[in-house]
């Protein structure tokens, strides 16, 4: 029997889910050919709620989410967090900066009082996760390894090494040589490097590696000009920061 | 023959023009520029034999005019003059090639000889333009085949690069956002062969970052299908040093367990190689013996300016060349320029190994425990850049990739290194080099030891790559190979200076000396005069001491207080005011001491000869001057005015009568005295030895003042003589400290981290000017 899968979004701006689908039509079709999707709101109405693998997009950001996301994970034999959201808590965990009454009232003004609202946090800090796929958004053929390797029963070979490794196989000019700052060398790679291939810098949206140097990439970007507040500035954006500020 | 152009670049139009007059006078044509840059306007015009080159211009310096005309005309000779010279841009123009060195104002004879002497010894027609007019097509046949080298015009070569097109993909060097990477070709206009290096190497093109091995289908009917994709290609562009990594991985790759798709590409892979005249700074390839090569090239090329030496290294090399290209024998003068290009470039390294390379394994296996890795490892990344750069670096992992309908796929291999994390993890979890350190030492030993010890080739061809690329600043393998060289030797020295330690046996233990006269002097001191038991020479400077011991009693340091010129015995003025010159002053001729020494720098008798002296002693100051005054009265004809200042506290008190009255009397001495307090005898100066100075005229650019007295002196008898003008490097000091071993060990006698005793008594005032502790 095919295992099914569900893709369930909480907060985020669904674009995992989209990018999922720029897959091209013959890997849909090869993939609809080894799974049933039983859930996924971006691209059909029908939902059921019976599935072995889910998918989780966004972060949570209301006590509602993490009573629905309990209940996703008691029901999935495996979950796996899609997107930077759900694997490190992504751009959402910028409020975390601010008091949460002042982020619901820049958000919704007036009607503030109508909302709630916790700070941002990944999927694993609810239940816990099997599997990521990494990336603000992730790269589709990340997602299909990972499916991939559920369905062999494998672990999928998600790089531990930082993205310069794949920015130099890109033939990439160093940003540092270039003026410029980036992430890259704390950050996972398995993106190949495509914001510096495609001209911009690396922002950290996959997340640390394992035992990622932050002294020593500190140093770095002070040495090229950065201040500490800089730095921090650096490393916010995709919630990196907390694990970089203590 | 063509006239011999020299091109004059000074800013002042006078020198131009006089310079410019004597050499059209001499039959020389000239060319003459206000600046560096209108000069290397005028040279990437035209050419010159000679260009004589002031170092000091407005805008572009002389300097920078001759690294850019070194450069780009390596032939022209450079001659520079200045109206001031300095050692630094002596050593620093040399170095750039410049062959001889002027100083303003010039005589037009000098110069003009030098031009002809440089131009006869160039011995050919000096430019460029007059070799292609007047070389005439080789006569002889010229036979295309490996070991020979010819001359390629720069058009010949384009014909060969586009002639290569037409039958294989072409990459070569190409510029990108301000780097050089190697990229196919679109045309031969994009070719850049004066390139420092490249991001990535060309390895790359024999190794790429992701490579299929096979595909496969799984099931019943599994089937495993090898794939080897390989395009015929050439690499136009590789540095020397690439060369020999690409060397390197054919042993690797092809010596056992001949690897498929490393062979396929190599085999349809064209190498034309090209000298690398301006290096990466970061570059030691002279190093690691990877400068030059001579093998593992189908083609090599070295600009020699405008056109090209190419060297054939291999038949396929030799074939090419005669199909698409025009080749010529090159002249004695063409070779010559060949290898004068490839000396300017072998200057412009600026990093060395600080041992031969080959000692390099023995080294690293000795440095293994070394504490460099530890502390360098701490701020890598683990970001794989310098594996990943690196042309000798070969590693890879294995993966497998699945199509999406899990039926089949393929497994590839793709780049990896030792530096990162999990290269070294198995599934259990168990990482063996789970420490940065061991990573980072693993990684610089495979370049320096275990490849060379393997493969028989360096490991490290000093590109210099790693070094750019690691932004961290630790990944340099010259820097880990020099600390580790740098640690052998220190343990090395350590031990070999205990080992080789021998021991002054006399270091501490006194000669008997006898004392032979005993003068009264005043109440409190006496002189003493002492000869060698054993009748040798004390054989001291004026301004050395010595320790006087008396056993039971102790030892003290005694200011010598005769001058070595008086042979055989040797004067010691002593107050009798401790332990030791209270015995003294109770000995009687016939008695012995024990003496040590002489200890100490003495006066600087070469600075003060042939000067006029000011010679100022207060007090018992007199007791070490004394011995300087002998010395300089003795040798009164090396020495300017001899001017003596002596000042005591009162009449009584006044020391050396005698020799104070001689002194006064002699014709060539000009002797003042004064006391502080007088009595009704006294007839001279009264008032402190400061009040003498203001009296006294000297010429402060060719006056040395020594002083010598007690520390209160010193302040305002420096304050009076600074008034005259003289500068701190002309007053000198004798210093009192307490002196007790005399050998620079015990530390009673450091002033700050100075040993009086060694260093002192005697500094020039600039000196003790940076030791806070001294006046």
């Amino acid at each position: 029997m095919k295992p099914k899968i569900a893709f369930f979004d909480f907060t985020g701006c669904e674009g995992c889910q989209l990018d999922a689908l720029n897959l091209d039509g013959d890997e849909i079709l090869a993939l609809l050919g080894a799974v049933d999707i039983v859930n996924f709101r971006e691209v059909m109405t029908e939902r059921k709620d019976n599935y072995d693998i889910a998918f989780i997009e966004g972060s949570i950001t209301r006590q509602s989410e993490i009573a629905r996301l309990q209940k996703i994970r008691e029901r999935a034999k495996v979950l796996v967090a899609l997107g930077a959201c759900a694997c490190i808590g992504g751009i959402n965990c910028l409020k975390n900066h601010v008091p949460m009454e002042e982020a619901l009232r820049a958000v919704y003004g007036e009607a503030a009082q109508y909302y709630d609202t916790i700070p941002a946090r990944p999927a694993d800090a609810v239940v816990p996760v099997d599997y990521y796929v990494r990336g603000c958004p992730p790269v589709h053929s990340e997602l299909a390894k990972v499916i991939k390797a559920l369905l062999v029963g494998r672990k999928p070979d998600i790089p531990n090494y930082p993205v310069c490794v794949e920015c130099k196989m890109a033939g990439n000019i160093c940003v540092f040589e270039r003026g410029m700052y980036c992430l890259g060398p704390v950050t996972r790679a398995g993106c190949g490097a495509i914001c510096v291939t495609s001209g911009r810098v690396c922002w950290g949206c996959r997340g640390l590696v394992d035992d990622p140097n932050l002294n020593s990439q500190k140093d770095i970007l002070k040495k090229y000009g950065l201040t500490p507040d800089q730095i921090i500035e650096k490393f916010k954006i995709y919630d990196t920061c907390t694990e970089v500020i203590k | 023959m063509m006239e011999n152009t020299v091109l004059i670049v000074d800013d002042e139009a006078i020198v131009r023009e006089s310079i410019g007059d004597w050499l059209k006078d001499a039959g020389y044509g000239v060319a003459t520029a206000e600046s560096g840059e209108e000069a290397l306007e005028l040279i990437a015009k035209r050419d010159f034999s000679v260009m004589v080159l002031d170092i000091r211009l407005p805008g572009l310096t002389g300097l920078s005019v001759l690294k850019e005309v070194k450069a780009q005309r390596p032939w022209i000779q450079s001659i520079i003059i200045t109206a001031y010279p300095s050692e630094e841009t002596t050593a620093e123009a040399k170095k750039l090639g410049a062959i001889d060195y002027l100083i303003k104002p010039l005589a037009p004879d000098d110069l003009e000889q030098l031009i002809r002497e440089t131009i006869d010894s160039m011995g050919r027609e000096p430019t460029v333009k007059a070799v292609t007019e007047v070389m005439p097509k080789p006569a002889v046949e010229k036979v295309i085949e490996v070991g020979k080298s010819f001359v390629l015009t720069r058009d010949s070569l384009r014909l060969l690069v586009e002639g290569l097109a037409g039958e294989m993909e072409v990459v070569g060097v190409k510029s990108r956002q301000g780097k050089y990477v190697f990229d196919t070709l679109d045309s031969f206009d994009e070719l850049c062969l004066d390139y420092d290096v490249t991001v990535m190497p060309p390895t790359k093109y024999l190794l790429p970052a992701k490579d299929t091995l096979f595909r496969f289908t799984v099931g019943y009917d599994s089937k495993v299908i090898p794939v080897v994709e390989a395009v015929p290609r050439a690499l136009v562009g590789v540095h020397p040093y690439d060369i020999k990594a690409i060397e390197l991985l054919d042993v690797a790759f092809l010596s056992t367990n001949t690897d498929p798709n490393y062979n396929a590409r190599r085999q349809k892979t064209v190498i034309i190689g090209v000298d690398c005249l301006h290096p990466s700074p970061n570059s030691f390839s002279p190093s690691m013996g990877t400068r030059l090569a001579d093998t593992g090239f189908d083609l090599l090329l070295t600009d020699i300016g405008g056109e090209f030496m190419v060297e054939i290294g291999s038949e396929r090399g030799a074939e090419l060349l005669s199909r698409y290209a025009e080749v010529r024998q090159p002249s004695g003068d063409e070779i010559a320029r060949q290898k004068a290009v490839r000396d300017e470039a072998l200057s412009r390294y600026q990093l060395s190994l600080d041992v031969p390379k080959e000692q390099l394994p023995k080294l690293l296996e000795e440095g293994y425990d070394d504490p460099y890795w530890e502390t360098k490892s701490e701020s890598c990344l683990s970001c794989g850049s310098c594996v990943m750069v690196c042309p000798t670096c070969f590693c890879f992992d294995v993966e497998d990739e699945l199509a999406l309908d899990l039926r089949g796929g393929e497994r590839f291999r793709r780049s990896d290194g030792c530096v990162l994390v999990d290269f070294a993890r198995v599934a259990t979890g168990e990482n063996f080099r789970y420490d940065r350190a061991s990573r980072l030492r693993h990684r610089i030993l495979r370049k320096g030891k275990y490849i060379m010890e393997r493969y028989g080739k360096v490991g490290c061809v000093g590109c210099g790559r790693c070094v750019t690329a690691c932004l961290a600043d630790i990944a340099s393998p010259l820097e880990a190979f020099n600390a580790i060289a740098e640690s052998a030797r220190a343990k090395e020295a350590a031990a070999r200076l205990v080992r080789e330690a021998k021991a002054e046996t006399e270091l501490y233990t006194p000669h008997l000396a006898q004392l032979v006269k005993v003068t009264s002097l005043t109440a409190a001191e006496k002189m003493f005069e002492f000869r060698f038991k054993d009748g040798s020479e004390l054989g001291h400077r004026p301004g050395q001491f010595v320790e006087v011991s008396i056993l039971g009693l102790g030892e003290a340091p005694i200011s010598i207080s005769s001058s070595p010129t008086r042979n055989g015995s040797f004067q010691l003025a002593v107050r009798n005011v401790g332990n030791v010159t209270r015995r003294l002053h109770t000995m009687k001729k016939g008695a012995y001491v024990g003496i040590r020494g002489p200890f100490g720098n003495g006066f600087p008798l070469d600075d003060l000869e042939g000067k006029d002296v000011l010679l100022i002693a207060g007090g018992i100051g007199l007791f070490p001057l004394r011995s300087l005054i002998q010395y300089i009265l003795n040798r009164r004809e090396s020495f300017g005015r001899v001017i003596l200042l002596f000042g005591a506290r009162s009449p009584a008190e006044r020391l050396f009568v005698d020799e104070l009255d001689a002194w006064r009397q002699r014709p060539d001495v000009e002797f003042y005295e004064t006391v502080d307090r007088g009595d009704q005898d006294w007839k001279g100066n009264v008032g402190v030895i400061t009040t003498l100075i203001p009296g006294i005229t000297i010429d402060p650019k060719n006056t040395m003042a020594a002083v010598v007295g007690p520390p209160i002196m010193y302040r305002f008898v420096i304050g009076e003589l600074k008034k005259k003008d003289l500068a701190d490097e002309n007053i000198i000091l004798s210093l009192e400290r307490r002196m007790k071993c005399g050998v620079g060990k015990c530390g009673h006698c450091q002033i700050n981290g100075v040993y009086v005793c060694l260093e002192g008594p005697v500094f020039t005032l600039d000196r003790l000017r940076h030791l806070r502790e001294a006046v």
